[in-house]
This record gives structure tokens, sequence and C-alpha cells, in this order.
């Protein structure tokens, strides 16, 4: 879903690059209040393996593949805020020493990818509210992802589907349908890899899914097992 | 600790035994400008390890495994400092 430069306008460019720093501007503050003990550790290697995990396409059918996104699965391991400043890096790693996605498109793909990616936190905390089962945890975790992708796809549909480049083969009508219909498969891989990962991880007992206490505030610490 | 460099040798031989089954189908959006007949155009920066290769070694599985080795370490590096700055007083 990387957007590559030369798809979008000036215009749409622009507006991206603005709604994204405002959503990083809103998260570093937010995470800078968040975090009482280090995550350094914990944000380097849960990033390191997103980005490692995003070069491994898996094939979808008629010959389209996708990989995974990891938005959900950073915003469960690090909260939203740290999720969202983690996948702006591995998307900028991305993008100026892999060429996987524009410079200028840059502001698209933070917002597609890292803030509506970490954002699905809040959908898992809506959710599962007060429930203590784990079975409908990991339900919540399988829909968000599956919906982050998904609308990521409609986010980055609209914003080709309204440059000139794509609005001369049909614009929005033609862009977002086409986009929703191949990464409403997509993100069932991003479903099934992000639910499986953190079954894994709660099966194993690992202290990385109690680090959640890390998190200061807004009772986000018992909302995770 | 010893847990976090376990999980990064663990996410390293994932990738180097996943490199050879990855899909080199078009991704997605790929796909969607494929269809409608969008060209890429040449790209303004191809960065120094264009599309997961290191240009001067020939064996393709090594090259990606080597550009994506060193990609692991530079987010490793950079999100070690990012986490040490969130929490800095």
């Amino acid at each position: 879903m990387h957007i590559p430069d030369g798809y979008l306008s000036v215009e749409m460019c622009i507006l991206t690059y603005a709604l994204a720093i405002v959503f990083l501007v809103w998260s570093w503050k937010k995470a800078k209040a968040a975090y009482s003990q280090s995550i350094a550790p914990l944000l380097a290697i849960s990033s390191a393996f997103v980005f490692a995990a995003q070069m491994i396409n898996f094939p979808i059918t008629y010959g389209t593949s996708g990989h995974l996104v990891g938005g959900t699965f950073l915003s469960i391991l690090l909260g939203p805020y740290a999720a969202i400043l983690s996948m702006t890096i591995v998307l900028m790693m991305q993008a100026v020493f892999f060429a996987d996605g524009g410079i200028f498109t840059f502001g698209a793909n933070v917002l597609n990818m890292a803030v509506i990616g970490a954002l699905s936190f809040f959908l898992i905390q809506l959710l599962i509210k007060n429930s203590k089962r784990k079975g409908w945890l990991f339900s919540s975790v399988f829909v968000a992802s599956w919906l982050s992708v998904v609308l990521g796809a409609l986010a980055c549909g609209l914003e080709i589907g309204f440059s000139p480049v794509f609005s001369n083969a049909g614009g929005i009508a033609v862009t977002v349908p086409a986009m929703l219909f191949w990464h409403v498969l997509i993100g069932l891989g991003e479903a099934a890899i992000t639910t499986t990962l953190i079954t894994q991880l709660h099966r194993l007992q690992t202290p990385i899914l109690n680090s959640l206490t890390f998190l200061r505030g807004s009772g986000q610490n018992e909302r995770i097992p | 600790m010893k847990g976090y460099l376990k999980a990064l040798v663990l996410t390293l031989v994932c990738l180097a035994i996943l490199i050879p089954l990855a899909s080199n189908a078009p991704d997605g959006l790929e796909k969607v400008a494929e269809t409608l007949g969008i060209e890429e155009h040449e790209p303004i920066w191809s960065g120094l390890m264009p599309d997961y290769t290191i240009p001067t070694i020939d064996n393709p599985y090594l090259s990606t495994l080597l550009a994506g080795t060193a990609g692991v370490f530079l987010v490793l590096c950079v999100t070690f400092l990012l986490g040490k700055l969130i929490v800095k007083k």
C-alpha cells in the first residue's frame, strides 16, 4: 500500500503531510506523557520485526499479493501513540533507503498505515470494554487489524482518486472500490497474522504484553491481559 | 534484555527462511495501478537499496537478505533512540 512518488497531486501531498504532522505532534506529546519506564528495547525490537515482516509478501488471488502492515500489532505492544511514531520510522527507513513509498507521498503513507493502523487500538478498547474473556479479546484484535487495512486502503483510494494521474482513469469511483476489493482480502492476511502473533505472545506468557503497564493514565493498562 | 535478543535473532532467522517463499506478485495498490494502465514514474529517489536489494550483489537471495538485515538494524537503532527520547525527563 506504499504510494510511490508521482501518484499524488501537489495539493494532496501538502494536505496529507499537514495531517500527518498534526497526528505526529499529537502522538509525540501523548507518548511523552504515557511512559514511565524505558520502552526503548521493546519499541526497537517490535519496529524491527514489523520492518522485516513487511518485506514478506503473501499471495492473495489473481496474481496479487499483500504484506503485513503491523499497525494494530504495534499498538497492542506499545500503545497507540508510540505505535504511530514507530510505524512512521519504519516507513521513513523504507522511503529513504529502499525507495519503498515516495518522499513526497510520505505524509499520505504515514496517514494510511501509521495513523490509521495505530488508531485501531481504540477500536479494540471499545470492543472489549470490560470483558475479561480472552476469546473476545482475540476476536477484537482480528476485527481491528482487518479494519485497519481496509480503512487504510479506503484513504489510499481517495488520495490517489482525487489526484490527476488517477482521476483521468476514472477517479475515486474506480480507485476506491478497486482498493477496497483487494484490501478486504489482504486485510484477512493482516488479521490472521496479527491475531496469531498476539495469541502466541499471550500463550508464551511473555512479559511483553504485561509491559503495557508502562502506560500511565487513561486506564489503558487494565485493558490488555 | 535476553528476551529481546532472542526476538531479534528469531526475526532474522524467519526473514532468511521466508525471503525465498515471499510472493513477487504486485501488491494491492500496484495491481490497481496496473489494471488502470498507470505506469510508475522513474523514481526521483531510488534509495541506497532499491527494491530491497544491494545493487553490487548479484545473488538475488543474498542481496535481499543483506538489504533486509541492514534495514532491520537501521530501524532498530533509530527506534531505540526514539524510545530513549520519549522517556527522557
